[in-house]
């Protein structure tokens, strides 16, 4: 079963029991097995891939060894030829044959075992990524009977109210309220703020004597009067 | 999994949070499974709880329970969330038992910076989610 379906398994166990029974969930359970399997056969995996590195290791040096031996009987050969004696080179030519054989026989063996090391490596990190992955699941999982003990306090104690009459939508209502109210809050201290800067900036006009300290009604005739005769 | 990775985390959120111009809560909520909660300010109904292993950092936001889905609605509600998913920025919505949530999940390589941004987004995400699928949901009582 891919690991993906594992999961759905699991969470559709812990979906059916309610609440706090999630913790207890067969499902889990079987989940918690699964994982301990996992890492057994993980390090199994580990141990068998160190072994056959080993192996491979042994191999890689016949195959080098062989390889150096053929080298050296060709410049045997080739040196018995030079000397005219033909049954020589003949002789070092069938060993040749024979080191050759046994070369194709140790790659082809050296071949497997590189095979053997890739597939058990991509085992290994698919099962380290399968492990992760149900760990993780599990932990969620108990995280969220927990989690929602706290929440439920949580609300009850940002509501005032009984944690079961709690819904989300109350608590977005509560939280939007508390927004509004903080924005409210910050625009009149804005505005405030803006009000006294002004206040301050008319005084300073007035004592500067920029601005009028005041309209008088002698001021306001004469602004009259001028009016008038400009019309 | 290392209490380290997360408790190095808590205290980058803890210490950078003003620089960016969020307030925020960070605290252990669970030592023995590694769980931090985080709560911003005035949407502390929404924590944010945060889990750190060496595959990622997931956040997750509890939205709602099985109990408060309208039932007829259930199965609309359901697919509405999964057309939705790809368009949400950074998070996407999941089920745990009987409890919808929220959730983003980061790099155990990314930076501070890059948390804090994922966890204010999710918090934004969460509440118009909330908006969103409210139609669904039972009347409150």
């Amino acid at each position: 079963m891919g690991i993906f379906n594992k999961l759905l398994t699991a969470v559709r166990g812990g979906a059916t029991e309610v609440g706090e029974a999630i913790v207890d969930s067969q499902a889990i359970r079987i989940l918690e097995q699964e994982i301990r399997d996992s890492k057994k056969a993980l390090h199994d995996a580990k141990t068998g891939l160190t072994s056959i590195m080993a192996e491979k290791m042994g191999v890689d040096r016949k195959v080098k060894d062989l390889g150096e031996k053929i080298k050296e009987h060709e410049g045997y050969a080739i040196q018995a030829m030079d000397k005219g004696d033909e049954n020589l080179a003949l002789e070092i030519a069938n060993k040749i044959a024979e080191f050759e054989h046994e070369l194709s026989i140790q790659q082809g063996i050296r071949d497997g075992y590189d095979t053997k090391v890739v597939s058990l490596k991509k085992m290994i990190r698919q099962s380290e990524r399968n492990i992760q992955a149900m760990d993780r699941e599990v932990s969620v999982v108990k995280t969220t009977a927990k989690v929602q003990k706290a929440n439920d306090l949580a609300s009850a104690k940002f509501s005032g109210s009984n944690s079961s009459l709690n819904s989300a939508t109350d608590s977005l209502e509560r939280i939007k309220a508390r927004q509004q109210k903080r924005e409210d809050q910050a625009a009149a201290a804005m505005e405030l703020h803006a009000d006294e800067n002004g206040d301050d900036l008319q005084a300073k006009l007035k004592n500067a004597g920029i601005v009028d300290s005041g309209s008088s009604g002698s001021s306001i005739l004469d602004r009259l009067k001028k009016q008038k005769e400009q019309s | 999994m290392s209490t380290e990775k997360l408790e190095q985390l808590m205290k980058g959120l803890t210490d950078n949070q003003t620089s960016h111009g969020v307030s925020l809560s960070v605290e252990m909520f669970d030592a023995d499974d590694k769980v931090a909660c985080i709560k911003l300010e005035d949407r502390e109904e929404f924590p944010i709880y945060m889990t750190a292993d060496e595959g990622q950092i997931l956040c997750i936001s509890y939205l709602f329970g099985d109990e408060q889905v309208d039932p007829d609605k259930r199965a609309a509600m359901v697919e509405a969330m999964l057309m939705m998913n790809v368009s949400i920025p950074l998070s996407a919505f999941s089920k745990i038992g009987d409890q919808y949530i929220m959730f983003g999940a980061l790099s155990p390589k990314a930076s501070i910076d890059e948390l804090l941004h994922e966890i204010e987004l999710l918090s934004d995400n969460v509440l118009e989610a909330i908006e969103a699928v409210s139609d669904y949901l039972k009347e409150a009582a």
